[in-house]
């Protein structure tokens, strides 16, 4: 019988080991024996051969054989011009250059929601995918990293069709070089149409692009000076050609920068008809071309095609402001908690001498990974939904693929992969994951894998166990250890009481899988503080 | 289907569905409640305050707008601003704020017109932050945690959170579901007050998953006053209060025979329509529950029209209106106990841009709607259109606080008399708004 009074929680005042900490951050997690391994192998031979995996342009064989065997369901009733469907489908728009799928986009062309933002769909379901199985760990943390600094909404019809090549230009660049990587974003379809820079032209640009390249992607909002100076000149060290920050006048001149830069969306250019197949493309017509200045920097009159935005570009990759600003983040998201300024510096320098290399992130995510911050502080950040998932999955062995539903629970969890609304991503903010609803789901995600409510049979527990599956406290220990790292991490007591065992019985069995109980403990052991925590 | 209204399960009523549920006698920690936080010296007669946000910078001259404004007229396309006549024009409001100035509201804003000439909504035109932002992010960020501008050094000790999070330490808890967002996350007006939920929709009910047995062993995982063994305490709060309110809710919720949760009709007509009617919907649920409900906050997205605006923001202020309209007749029986606030971190520039939208403004409007609300009028001052008149050139000025309003409405709705913690370094001004009747 269950004692009405919780024992006193016993063991989990010692974190994991470093490796453990170190594989819930530069990874998504540890499989059985990683932990291990690594600490064989050293974390700088670890980091070497993440970056080498990083830099193939093709996935590894054993993600592409779970890219290429996935299915996802596609349902919809019939409507005005489409009849009703309900399929599982392949992951056919990953990788597709955005001509490929424009036709989702055509105006007048009637395509329910689903197919709209199909690709949305597939690209948050192959995320999934490869953040369980790929062995390009590493990769995979930093491409999600940079998917949500340079957030773009691809649930929204119009950017969806642009999204999978979006995907591979970030992934390109991912551990690359920040210059290359910002080129990349500003002149890819997904961004344009999503912050509107499609549509500028000279006259009254468009500013929004401009905007949240300097508050968002590089200079930060902490380099928005305008509150503070009403004049370019005024701004510290801006007579000297290095403005400290920017303010409106530094927005309204760079949107004029970027005017015409646009896409191939069947525009009328007087008496010429742009193709409609959303490439980028640079309309001359719609660029303004006389003088401007940004960030202190002169342009000149009638620049070369572009020059204008590459110049703007180059400035604002090189300015020590974004250094400070991007290593900050980076080292806050792998790390969690509140960055060490030292740290922060550290990155930021490397950041600096390294700008004009191509492995330039590579170098500064290398510093971060090496130095002793990477495994202190634990618990300090929970793990995003995502991480929550993958990181049970390979810890258990539960297989994953593509599944509509799941990417759903993890939205309701706080994570809209691909589909943040607002162009600063998903908050850094302990207090949004943890909102009751973003718990609620969050619990939902264990348990659902555990139990295959998503992707049948689930897990398969009793298979792994061993003596340990016929005894119930034995099973609550072989499952804390697998999912946090030590046999007495969690409180036994307290689980078992919940579910009226006793530590000594076997735990129930479900007739039909043989399964319940024990993969059910081990849903429980993951839906405990310690494993929300990275 | 039976169909139990809500306006008749009362406080008594949850805790017998409660009971029955087998909640209160489930073990540790229910009892101990989350949701209790120590009571001040306030009278607490029920007041409820709900904060909606618009979020991405709603152009106020989209919505009204001085139709007959010369340089108005200039600055934009005819579809991006109110029209004095023809098939399109705007609704006329009877207002005194700026005479001469014929101020007009969006056509499909008729349900909130309706409101306002039955005299429960106010309007406060060119409201906003003092200063200069044109970043959401920040406008946001201090409009959330109540601020003017970042504070520097010891000023900034306490000011993290937000400030509807302030108000309710100030104003105690009373062991109820005290302080709901509507967004999946917790939003900074929140951060601070640990008893805040997420809850975007009570239309699937609230239940955990995995029945009983999950229920019993979430209960010992979060076990509540301080047992946890996380390491990080915000994980283990959350999680009990999510507990918590998992089983107060979905308790609370009336049923139909199939054990769904029964489908929710306003009172009075009207629809609960899009991402804002679905979320003043579980207000209003939250509201009829009589579980405590002190404040609420709400989000809607999608005003940041850089590109396309005219289509965009026709179909966001009829959702906006109708929602509205519906939550405000739906809880008449709540009507003096009841406000609900309007901001938005700012307008959008006078000029249009060359998309058919309009970039990053200064000077809102804030609306008012409640009871005791000396409505039907426009409020504040209006700076005028000149270049002169104009934030930096550009953009409406703002000659109202935001917090001006807020204070007003702390002040007569609930009793709060000292500002300098709800809103750290706020004196309230001279001016009245006279939003409220005496």
């Amino acid at each position: 019988m269950v004692v009405s009074t919780p024992a006193p929680p016993s063991g989990a005042a010692v974190p994991p080991s470093a490796e453990w900490i170190f594989l819930n951050r530069f990874a998504y997690g540890p499989r059985p024996g990683d932990a291990t391994a690594l600490k064989q192998q050293g974390t700088a031979r670890w980091l070497d051969e993440q970056i080498r995996l990083a830099a193939q342009p093709d996935p590894a064989p054993e993600t592409r054989q779970h890219l290429d065997t996935a299915v996802l369901r596609i349902k919809y009733d019939a409507g005005d011009g489409w009849a009703a469907l309900d399929e599982m489908r392949p992951l056919r728009t990953l990788g597709q250059p955005v001509d490929a799928l424009w036709q989702l986009n055509e105006p007048g062309r009637k395509q329910p929601y689903q197919e709209r933002v199909r690709p949305r769909m597939e690209l948050a379901a192959a995320t999934v995918i490869r953040s369980v199985y790929d062995p390009a760990q590493l990769g995979q943390v930093m491409t999600l990293f940079w998917h949500d600094h340079f957030s773009v909404n691809g649930a929204d019809s119009y950017t969806a069709p642009a999204l999978p090549a979006y995907d591979l230009a970030i992934r390109t660049h991912a551990l690359g070089n920040f210059r290359d990587l910002l080129e990349a974003v500003a002149t890819s379809p997904a961004m344009l149409i999503y912050l509107n820079n499609r549509s500028s032209r000279g006259g009254a640009a468009n500013e929004n692009y401009a905007r949240e390249l300097f508050e968002l992607h590089t200079l930060g909002r902490d380099a928005y000076l305008n509150t503070q100076y009403d004049r370019w000149r005024d701004v510290p060290g801006a007579l000297k050609g290095a403005p400290e920050g920017y303010i409106d006048q530094d927005v309204y001149e760079a949107s004029r920068a970027f005017t015409g830069w646009s896409i191939q969306s069947g525009q009328d250019l007087g008496g010429y008809k742009a193709p409609s197949d959303g490439r980028f493309t640079y309309i001359e017509g719609w660029h303004d071309n006389y003088q401007k200045r940004v960030l202190a920097a002169e342009f000149d009159s009638y620049q070369p095609p572009q020059t204008d935005g590459h110049k703007v570009l180059d400035l604002l990759a090189a300015h020590p402001a974004t250094a400070h600003y991007i290593c900050a983040k980076l080292v806050r998201s792998l790390l969690g908690g509140e960055p060490s300024p030292d740290l922060v510096r550290a990155a930021a320098a490397t950041w600096l001498d390294n700008r004009q290399r191509p492995d330039q992130i590579a170098r500064v995510v290398r510093l971060i990974a090496l130095s002793p911050a990477a495994t202190a502080g634990w618990g300090a950040r929970p793990k995003r939904p995502l991480e929550l998932v993958a990181s049970f999955a390979r810890a258990t062995g539960t297989p994953v693929t593509a599944s509509e539903p799941l990417v759903g629970v993890m939205d309701s969890a706080g994570q809209k992969l691909y589909a943040w609304p607002s162009p600063d991503g998903h908050p850094v903010s302990d207090d949004y994951w943890l909102g009751a609803q973003n718990m609620r789901a969050r619990w939902t995600l264990a348990l659902g894998l555990a139990e295959g409510a998503w992707m049948p049979p689930g897990l398969a527990a009793s298979a792994q166990m061993g003596p340990a599956a016929g005894h119930s406290g034995q099973a609550v220990a072989f499952w804390s250890d697998r999912l946090l790292g030590s046999p007495t991490a969690i409180d036994a007591g307290a689980l078992l009481g919940g579910l009226d065992l006793d530590a000594d019985a076997p735990p129930r069995v479900d007739n039909k899988t043989g399964e319940f109980a024990n993969r059910r403990l081990a849903a429980y052991v993951a839906m405990s503080p310690a494993f929300q925590l990275r | 289907m039976a169909f139990k209204p809500l306006s008749a399960l009362n406080r008594r009523d949850i805790l017998k569905s409660l009971a029955a549920a087998g909640a209160l006698t489930a073990g540790p920690g229910l009892g101990q409640l989350a949701f209790s936080t120590p009571g001040m010296a306030m009278a607490d007669d029920g007041r409820i305050l709900v904060v909606l946000f618009f979020r991405g910078g709603m152009d106020v001259m989209n919505f009204i707008g001085p139709s007959n404004d010369a340089v108005y007229i200039d600055a934009r396309p005819a579809d991006l601003r109110l029209l004095d006549s023809g098939d399109r024009a705007g609704i006329a409001l009877d207002s005194d704020l700026a005479p001469g100035v014929d101020f007009r509201l969006h056509p499909e804003a008729g349900a909130l017109h309706e409101i306002y000439r039955q005299g429960d909504l106010a309007i406060v035109q060119a409201t906003g932050l003092a200063n200069a932002t044109r970043s959401h992010f920040e406008a946001q960020e201090l409009m959330e945690r109540g601020l003017a501008a970042e504070p520097k050094g010891n000023a900034a000790l306490g000011t993290e959170g937000g400030w509807a999070a302030r108000l309710l330490q100030q104003m105690g808890g009373n062991g109820g579901l005290t302080a709901v967002s509507t967004a999946g996350g917790v939003p900074r007006l929140l951060q601070g007050f640990p008893q805040a939920l997420s809850i975007p929709d009570l239309r699937n009910g609230f239940g955990l998953p995995g029945g009983a047995g999950t229920q019993a062993v979430l209960e010992r995982l979060y076990p509540g006053g301080g047992q946890s063994a996380a390491f990080n305490p915000d994980v283990s709060r959350s999680g009990r209060t999510a507990l918590d309110a998992a089983l107060r809710l979905n308790a609370a919720l009336p049923r139909g025979p199939d054990g769904k949760v029964a489908a929710y009709q306003p009172e009075h007509g009207g629809a609960f329509e899009g991402d804002i009617g679905r979320s003043l919907e579980t207000v209003a649920r939250l509201i009829r529950m009589d579980a405590g409900l002190k404040v609420a906050c709400v989000d809607m997205g999608g005003w940041d029209t850089h590109e396309g605006q005219a289509g965009r923001f026709k179909g966001l202020i009829h959702q906006m209106s109708g929602s509205l309209a519906t939550f405000w007749n739906d809880l008449s029986d709540y009507h003096d106990r009841l406000t609900l606030v309007t901001v938005s971190e700012f307008g959008r520039r006078l000029r249009a841009n060359r998309s058919g939208g309009t970039d990053h403004g200064h000077g809102s409007v804030m609306m008012v709607l409640g009871g005791g609300v000396a409505g039907g009028r426009l409020l504040g001052r209006w700076p005028g259109l000149q270049p002169q008149d104009l934030d930096e050139r550009v953009d409406l000025a703002v000659t109202t606080d935001y917090r001006e309003v807020l204070a007003t409405v702390l002040k007569h709705r609930l009793g709060i008399t000292q500002f300098d913690t709800v809103f750290p370094g706020f004196r309230p001004g001279t001016g009245d708004p006279a939003l409220f009747r005496a």
